[in-house]
């Protein structure tokens, strides 16, 4: 009896109840559909995570003053002012692996032009910013290092600033009050969209010098402070790049043990390692939600699978009686199980291609439906139907075709 | 050579302490071609006899020679086999797989036979012919009176051509118009070299029959040769 002809008999068993077989596909689309679509918003949010973190620049260390430990709270008032323009200009004079540097001091305030006003994030820094954050003026230009040089009134405002502030109309060359003080526009940010929980495009860029003599002042310990230090290292020199900064930043401060270091490194590595250990965890809980909704939808094959054994025990006894083997019994009813379970499976990875896609475009979440996750599904729903059709099929297999037969 | 020889043949029901001896040290033969009417009062045994020599249930104790070849001690899957090929079975309830037309029907045990299926189709045609059917065999067994589903179900004992045609009661659902009908088509599958056992409480059922086996507490009480 050719395998073809075993599927045949397989399929009429599966349309002479298509209510029953219709739930129990039912059961793994839903469990497949689930798989597809957590594992999809998983996949999406890792993937957002990584590309904020590269969106920050490559081959980036991110100096912050604060010990290490108290680094992530450190960014407030309270922070001790021990990290200077100074402490920048040495870096990128003294350490050999750095290719640039950026000083930046981002600070809040209220900035008007005419009758609108928005309160805003005002970063001064150097015009190396540019290339380090990869992050570039779509209109008018970046200030340079003669608008340093001078401490010109100039800004650069992101696209959300500007859509706030003057809607349509070209904002270049317009002048604007940031907390009083004039500055004259003189360009516009490409749209970046939020990294690290920091909206990239509602900031305002002006001289970091300028910053020092309007906005924000010399500090009377430690003169020109700045809020952190964007350093962009040679290719594959990082790990230099560290230990020169380290060093160097430690004779600077007078530091005897790593133990009273006033700095934090972080690199763009140790971001990316947070970020996917967080978005692991999600992973993880989204899989074993979807992985309890597939075991469900198993159950539920098996438990259908038996009643049909049961209903269907007349049936056997007359296959029986007229010949069947066990082996064709058995293959009946596990082809039976697996063929709804892949049409489960395959309806389910539709439905949940589906899924993603919508929630990706009505709750604004990147998803993403990878290749794998849709072959996982395809081999999970073969062998949920293999392993929980094989024992309600041996069950139909082992019959007593007397019995069978005396079953009404 | 006895087509089927029983030799001593005992089944024996055991239901927790109760024990039913279904059948006690029978013995019987039959040759080729006989047609045979098992008689008998209810919980005789006869229905207990034709599933043993059906290969459906396996005798508790005796020997049971079929074709010269003992198959007492054979594996289900060769006792399958042996029903496929060698015995045709028809139920008094017909036994029909409801969700299937008459020709699916009588396809059936050519499937599992694994007979390929320009020939299977033939076949089960012709059987269906046999048994004055065959514009009826695109219906499902609900769409058919009584009489033609005993008449597929016939057509499906036959299809493979066996050398046995065991009946269980075959007409005791039925009128006794159909009933002489379904008598009919027994009587040609004798006239074509059958071998033809059935069981039956009616004397003018049996009275078609060569030879009158009569049962009583699953021993022999007579063996008459009309
Ligand atoms: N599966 C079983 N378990 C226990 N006892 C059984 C079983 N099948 C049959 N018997 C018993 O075996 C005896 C013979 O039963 P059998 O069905 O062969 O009778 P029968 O002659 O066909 O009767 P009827 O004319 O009513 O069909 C009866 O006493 C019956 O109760
Ligand atoms: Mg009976």
């Amino acid at each position: 009896m050719s395998t073809i002809e075993l599927f045949s008999i397989a399929w009429q068993g599966i349309l002479s109840n298509r209510l029953r077989s219709g739930l129990t596909v039912l059961g793994i689309i839903i469990g497949i559909a689930s798989v597809i679509t957590l594992l999809g918003i998983g996949q999406g949010a890792k993937m957002e995570a990584e590309k904020q973190v590269q969106a920050l620049g490559v081959n980036l260390i991110y100096i912050r003053p604060g010990a290490a430990n108290t680094a992530s709270i450190s960014q407030g008032q309270g922070t001790a002012p021990t990290l200077t323009y100074e402490d920048a200009l040495a870096i990128k004079q003294n350490c050999p692996a750095v290719e640039n540097v950026a000083a930046q001091y981002t600070i809040g305030f209220q900035v008007q032009h005419g009758e609108q006003n928005t309160i805003t994030n005002v970063t001064a820094t150097e015009p190396s910013y540019t290339d380090i954050r990869n992050f570039y003026p779509v209109s008018g230009r970046f200030f340079n290092q003669n608008d340093m040089k001078e401490g010109s009134r100039v800004c650069v405002i992101g696209d959300t600033v500007a859509l706030n502030l003057f809607g349509s109309d070209n904002p270049i060359k317009k002048q604007i009050l940031i907390r009083g003080e004039l500055f004259e526009i003189i360009g516009v940010m490409e749209h970046k969209g939020v990294t690290q929980s920091l909206d990239m495009d509602d900031q305002i860029f002006i001289p970091l010098t300028t910053g020092y003599a309007t906005l924000i002042g010399l500090n009377a310990v430690t003169g020109r402070s700045v809020r952190s230090i964007l350093v962009q290292c040679k290719k594959d020199e990082d790990m230099q790049a560290q230990f020169q900064i380290t060093n160097l930043l430690r004779l600077r401060h007078n530091i005897h043990s790593p133990d009273f270091d006033d700095f934090t490194l972080r690199t763009q590595m140790d971001i990316m390692q947070t970020a996917q250990s967080i978005t692991g965890v999600f992973s993880l809980l989204l899989g074993a939600t979807a992985g309890i909704s597939l075991l469900v939808g198993g159950i539920g094959i098996m438990n259908i699978m038996l009643v049909s054994v049961t209903e269907r025990t007349k049936e056997i006894g007359i296959r029986k009686a007229i010949g069947a083997k066990y082996s064709q019994i058995l293959s009946q009813f596990v082809i039976e199980a697996v063929l709804m379970s892949l049409t489960g499976g395959v309806a389910g990875i539709l439905l949940g291609i589906f899924g993603s896609t919508s929630i990706s475009q009505f709750a604004k979440w990147t998803t993403v439906v990878t290749p794998e996750s849709i072959i996982l599904s395809f081999l999970v729903s073969l062998a949920i139907g293999l392993f929980f059709g094989i024992y309600p099929a041996r069950k139909a297999a082992k019959l007593d075709p007397i019995v069978a037969l005396h079953m009404e | 050579m006895n087509l089927i020889e029983l030799k001593n043949i005992w089944r024996i029901y055991k239901q927790g302490p109760e024990t039913v001896n279904a059948l006690r040290e029978l013995s019987l033969q039959i040759k080729q071609g006989e047609y045979v009417a098992i008689m008998g009062a209810s919980g005789s045994g006869k229905s207990t006899l034709m599933n043993v020599i059906g290969c459906l249930d396996k005798a508790s104790a005796g020997t049971y020679l079929l074709e010269g070849q003992n198959i007492t001690q054979r594996t289900d899957d060769e006792l399958a086999t042996i029903r496929n090929k060698t015995i045709g079975f028809v139920f008094q309830q017909f036994n029909l797989l409801a969700s299937m037309t008459a020709l699916q029907n009588v396809l059936l045990p050519l499937v599992y036979a694994g007979m390929e299926k320009e020939k299977r189709l033939l076949s089960a045609k012709s059987a269906l012919k046999e048994v004055g059917l065959e514009e009826r065999m695109q219906h499902l067994p609900s769409e058919l009176s009584g009489g033609q589903q005993q008449r597929v179900a016939i057509a499906r004992a036959i299809v493979n051509k066996p050398r046995i045609l065991l009946a269980d009661e075959p007409t005791g659902a039925l009128d006794s118009n159909t009933a002489k009908d379904i008598m009919g088509i027994f009587n040609r599958l004798v006239d074509d070299g059958i071998t033809v056992i059935l069981v039956t409480h009616d004397a003018e059922t049996a009275s078609h029959a060569k030879r009158i086996i009569k049962l009583k507490d699953g021993k022999m009480l007579d063996d008459l040769m009309l």
